[in-house]
Formats: C-alpha cells, structure tokens, sequence
C-alpha cells in the first residue's frame, strides 16, 4: 500500500526510529539523490515543537526540493520520540544532535553537512558545531543560553494559562520561576520540567565564539556560520503567531535567502575538496 | 532506523491521493502469539485526527500518551496527520478552520478509517477529536460506515473566527488583569445573559448549523460518543459563562430518548487536556467509556488495565455531569 500512494516528493520522505541509550529518537529523512548537501535540522523545545511543526517541515521540504538532503527529529522525550521527558538532560540533547550527525554525515561523507537550529535546538547546533561537527551553522533566534529558551516557552504558556484566568487567580512567570528556583518541579503544556532542568539550563550556554557572526568568522574559519534574529512575522517559529492560522502562512520570504545560504556553503566545501 | 519498535509502528495511507503518515500502538497482548502488529485483530480500533494545526502528537503528547493507554487496555489505537498537516502531504492553506468547520476532512478521514479496518481486520473504529478535531471527527462519523462511537474533546458548535481583532484582544487580556476590567466584563455577561433569555431556544447566529445537524444523525442513531468537556473561560463549574448558549444542553435535547451520549466535565483539566491531572481524567473516562461500550472478551490486559485506571479516577478530580461549558470561542481563543 505504501509505494503505491506516495507521490515522487513523498516517496523521498522516511520516517524512522533512530535507536539511542535507552530510547528511539522518530526521524524523517527528507532523501534527495545526489545531493548538494545535507542539513540536520534541530528544532525548537518540547511545546515549541508543536507550535511550530508546520512550518518546520515546510523548510525541510523547500531544502529537498532544491536537491539538499535533510534529517529533522523528535528530542528524546518529546512528540514521536520515546523516553521520560523529565527524565531528559540537556547532555542527552546533546548526545541525540551528535549522534545524529554521525550517522547523516556517513551516507555520503563528501557532501557537505549544515547544523541548522532554532531556539534551544540553535544552543544545541552551536555547541555540536563547536565541537567540530558540520561544514556550515545556520542559526535562528539563538538563546544565549538554555534558560533564556526556557524562559520563552514558559512566557507563551503563561500567557495561555492567563486566559482563563482572573485577577488574583492569574499567576505570573516569576510566581512559577520562584517555585522551580525553591525547588518545586513545574509542568509546563504537558511536560514537567525538572528542578534539574531548570538549573542546568544557565550553564548549557552557546559557544562565545557563537555570539555573532563576525566573531564566529573569526574563530571557525572556513566553516561559515549565519545567525538570524527572527522577527515577529516569523511567528510561531517565534514568540507569538495563532495556531492554524499563522503556522500556515507562506515563509518563502524566509527561507529562500537561507537555503540560497546553504547552497552557497556546500559550493565553498565542494570547492575546498576539490581544490584539495 | 526503524520502521517498528515495541509498541509502536508508523504507518502510511492514501489520503485521497495524498500520502497520509500516522503512528499506529499495537495492542501489547502478551497472551497472544501474534506478532503485536496482529494482535489487535477481530477488535475495535480507536483513531486519533489532528486538532487544527497540531502534529498528531497534540499538545504535551497526549494524544500519546492516551493511544498508548487504549492499546495497553486492549483496543489498537492509531494517530494519523490529515493532509496538509503534520508529516502527512498536502498543503493546508490559512483557512483550515474555516475547512474544519464545514467538514473538509469528512471525507479524507473516512476512507482512512476504511484502509485501517481492512487492514487490521478491524470490527469498527472510535474516531477521536479534540477541539477542532472533535469537528472532523464529527463529520467523519456521518460519512464513514465504519465508524462505531465518537470521542470528543471540548467540541464547539459555533463557526469560531480564526483570528480576533487586536483590540477586541487585548480588551480581552485588560479585563482579565484589571478589578474595572471584571467589573465591566460582567456587566457585559450580564446583557448577553439578558439578549440570551429574550432570545428564547433560538440558536445564536453563528451557529454551526451543518454540524448540528451531523451530530443529530449520530446520536438520534444510538452511536455511543463520549463528549469531554473541560472547564471554559469564566465558566462556573460545568455551567457555561453566564450569557453563553448552552450548546451541551442544546445538543443533549437534539440526541432524543435514545441517545448513547456520556458527557463528562474534566474540572482538573485545561483546554489543551494536556496538563497531567486533565490527561489522566481523560484516560480514566475513556477507559471505562470503551470497557462499557465496546466490551473485550479475550483480553487479558484489559481488566487490569481498567483497574489502574479506575484507580486513577479518584485524583482526577473529573465528575460526571449532564451540563458541561459550551465555551468552544475559548478553545481557540486561547491559542
């Protein structure tokens, strides 16, 4: 049933649980043959996720369409992915990008692979990167650090909760950032966040050398980093925006100029190889 | 990567043409000699649509955690994305709620029903909404034969708008923070209370009068449904804000004597049902709905299975009632 129904630009959709320690990450391979290069695409935090999953796939599925090849996930813990959300650390996090990575670069291990992030996926991209992984680094609202990406998921949730809510019944983000900094584990849209969690999320910072693009320049050389602040009209891939309303508009404003980015760096890497 | 691991397998369908990708939660029958991908045979099938734009996962991956529940107690459950949404083909344009008010998906979602019960020797299939997604559900009932009994969370019966106007927004939000706010935002129920009673029965002029209708055809018909309804902005208890139309009470008349309508309010639950206490009322009240209606003989799991959900039941905070808020606006308001 499978092979009969999928169109051509389906049939290179494949959806697949990628075994780690103790958990399967729900990847989709976006499979383009002959590619120019590859992007693993890392996205946004737990409820974030959802809130932006349209558009999210809409860019994995323009970047196939112009021949880049593209891995998307689930974090370990969140939407297709097993494991106890509140059993997760960001090393975990961590270890799933790396891990993926490994395993995307070897299809083809001359074609050059692009680490893309959004917000706390953007801190996860960054330090990977840093470590040496990837030929390029796309990076959208980077945090400076994991909380500032926690914060963020916790104001648009408040702001949900504060709907329903009146006068003094309304509570604020610091009423529920006081209670996780005394030590009280928080659910926040369906996943308890950990006292852990929390603390951790200071240090789990973006790369210094990360901090904007002509530093990064600096510091990684040949291998070209783009940091983009996203604006409003990003939204939801940013803070705000209507689900079903503004996750279905059109984003080719923003993605053209950074697939064209991307294309730009895999012809640099060919280049370098094959100048080498 | 794999396509199956434990309890879980992914799936695909033909939606229409388009390429349907959905997750399907084996019936975990240690009894049973079947591989778990046919263990769910000759048994009902609950199936989960989106909820507007939300992959199928739902908020807080609830709608994971609820498929895993239901497989464990014995009945196959199955999430798909409808087209356009998420990892299923399709372009979902920025009218989707309009499309779902007026039951765009019927039809998709019917011929998905018919390939999973052929597929996995089915008797029949409970569709599962939430929000906008109990809509589709809705109408996928009328128009799919296979469909024995309806789930429905926080359905609304009025043509909702997509976006509110910033102002009227943000009067919204300054009422909500302010005492003057409140004041005047009673003041404001108060008169709609006044219009509501000169109105008589009359149905408010936004009124989804097409689904009304669909939903008279089911329950007259005797289908078992489930409706779920968690508390509403303003809502007092399982009574709808004061000026509200009571929807629930509408549509409890419009189901006739011979109605298998079980209404429920979730008080510990929010709209999204996503938060833990609401997710666990829903399991608990789906679980007993399903062993009370669709009955297993040869499962052992589902005694067992019921048993810890009925445990669950006494912290869920969730009490049965024939009234329930039928403040669908807030459902999409709040996004």
């Amino acid at each position: 049933m499978q092979n009969k129904v999928e169109s051509n630009s389906q049939l290179q959709e494949r959806a697949g649980y990628f075994p780690v320690s103790g958990a399967h990450l729900y990847t989709v391979l976006h499979e383009v043959i002959d590619p120019v290069a590859r992007v693993l695409l890392v996205g946004p935090f737990a409820s974030e996720r959802h809130n932006s999953y349209l558009p999210w796939v809409r860019w994995a599925r323009d970047l196939a369409g112009k021949n880049i090849e593209v891995l998307r996930y689930d974090y370990r813990g969140i939407g297709e992915s097993t494991g106890a959300f509140e059993q997760m650390t960001f090393e975990d996090w961590s270890q799933d990008v790396r891990l993926l990575s490994t395993w995307f670069q070897s299809r083809a291990p001359h074609v050059p692979l692009v680490l893309h992030g959004l917000g706390l996926g953007a801190v996860l991209a960054g330090r990977a990167f840093d470590e040496g992984v990837g030929k390029g680094l796309l990076l959208w609202s980077p945090p400076a650090n994991a909380n500032q990406a926690l914060r963020a998921t916790l104001m648009r949730w408040v702001g949900l909760e504060q709907i329903f809510k009146f006068g003094d019944d309304r509570r604020s983000a610091s009423d529920y950032i006081r209670e996780l900094e005394q030590g009280s584990p928080l659910e926040v849209d369906g996943y308890l966040w950990s006292v852990k969690l929390w603390h951790d999320s200071f240090h789990f910072t973006l790369p210094a050398a990360l901090a904007n693009e002509e530093v990064a320049a600096q510091a990684y050389k040949k291998r070209p980093v783009r940091i983009v602040k996203l604006t409003r009209d990003a939204a939801p891939l940013t803070k705000g925006g209507i689900v079903g309303f503004d996750d279905l508009k059109d984003f080719s404003w923003l993605f053209s100029p950074n697939r064209e980015w991307i294309v730009e760096v895999a012809s640099q890497s060919s280049k370098e190889i094959a100048h080498a | 990567m794999h396509e199956a691991i434990g309890k879980r397998e992914l799936i695909v369908l033909d939606g229409l043409g388009e390429c349907l990708r959905g997750t399907y939660h084996p019936v975990a029958d240690s009894s049973s000699e079947l591989p778990a991908s046919r263990g769910g045979r000759d048994r009902l099938g609950v199936l989960f649509v989106n909820s507007l734009s939300l992959p199928r996962a739902a908020s807080g991956d609830s709608a994971v955690h609820w498929a895993d529940s239901i497989a464990e107690l014995g009945y196959p459950a199955f999430r798909i994305d409808l087209p356009g949404l998420g990892d299923s083909a399709g372009e979902a344009s920025t009218d989707l709620l309009d499309l779902v008010n007026a039951g765009a998906f019927a039809s998709v979602a019917s011929v998905a029903v018919r390939q999973l019960v052929d597929r996995f020797g089915l008797t029949g299939m409970v569709i599962f909404g939430h929000c906008a997604g109990s809509v589709s559900a809705l109408y996928a009932s009328v128009a799919s034969p296979e469909c024995k009994g309806l789930i429905l969370l926080d359905t609304y019966f009025h043509l909702p708008q997509a976006s509110r106007p910033r102002v009227r927004q943000e009067l919204s939000d300054w009422a909500r923070r302010s005492r003057i706010g409140r004041f005047l935002s009673n003041g404001y129920d108060r008169a709609r209370n006044l219009r509501l009673r000169l109105r008589g029965r009359a149905l408010p002029g936004n009124a989804n009068t097409q689904l009304l209708a669909c939903w008279k055809q089911v329950a007259t018909a005797g289908l078992p449904i489930l409706l779920l309804q968690a508390p509403g902005i303003k809502a007092q208890g399982s009574k709808p804000r004061v000026g509200e139309f009571d929807y629930i009470d509408h549509v409890m008349k419009l189901a006739g004597r011979k109605n298998r309508v079980s209404v429920e309010f979730v008080e510990s639950a929010d709209h999204s049902f996503a938060n833990r206490e609401g997710r666990l009322a829903v399991q608990s009240h789906i679980a007993a709905w399903l062993v009370s209606h669709f009955p297993l003989t040869d499962f052992s799991l589902s005694a067992k299975g019921t048993a810890s959900f009925h445990a669950n039941e006494g912290q869920s905070g969730s009490r049965k009632s024939q009234m329930a808020p039928a403040d669908g606006c807030c459902a999409l308001e709040g996004r």
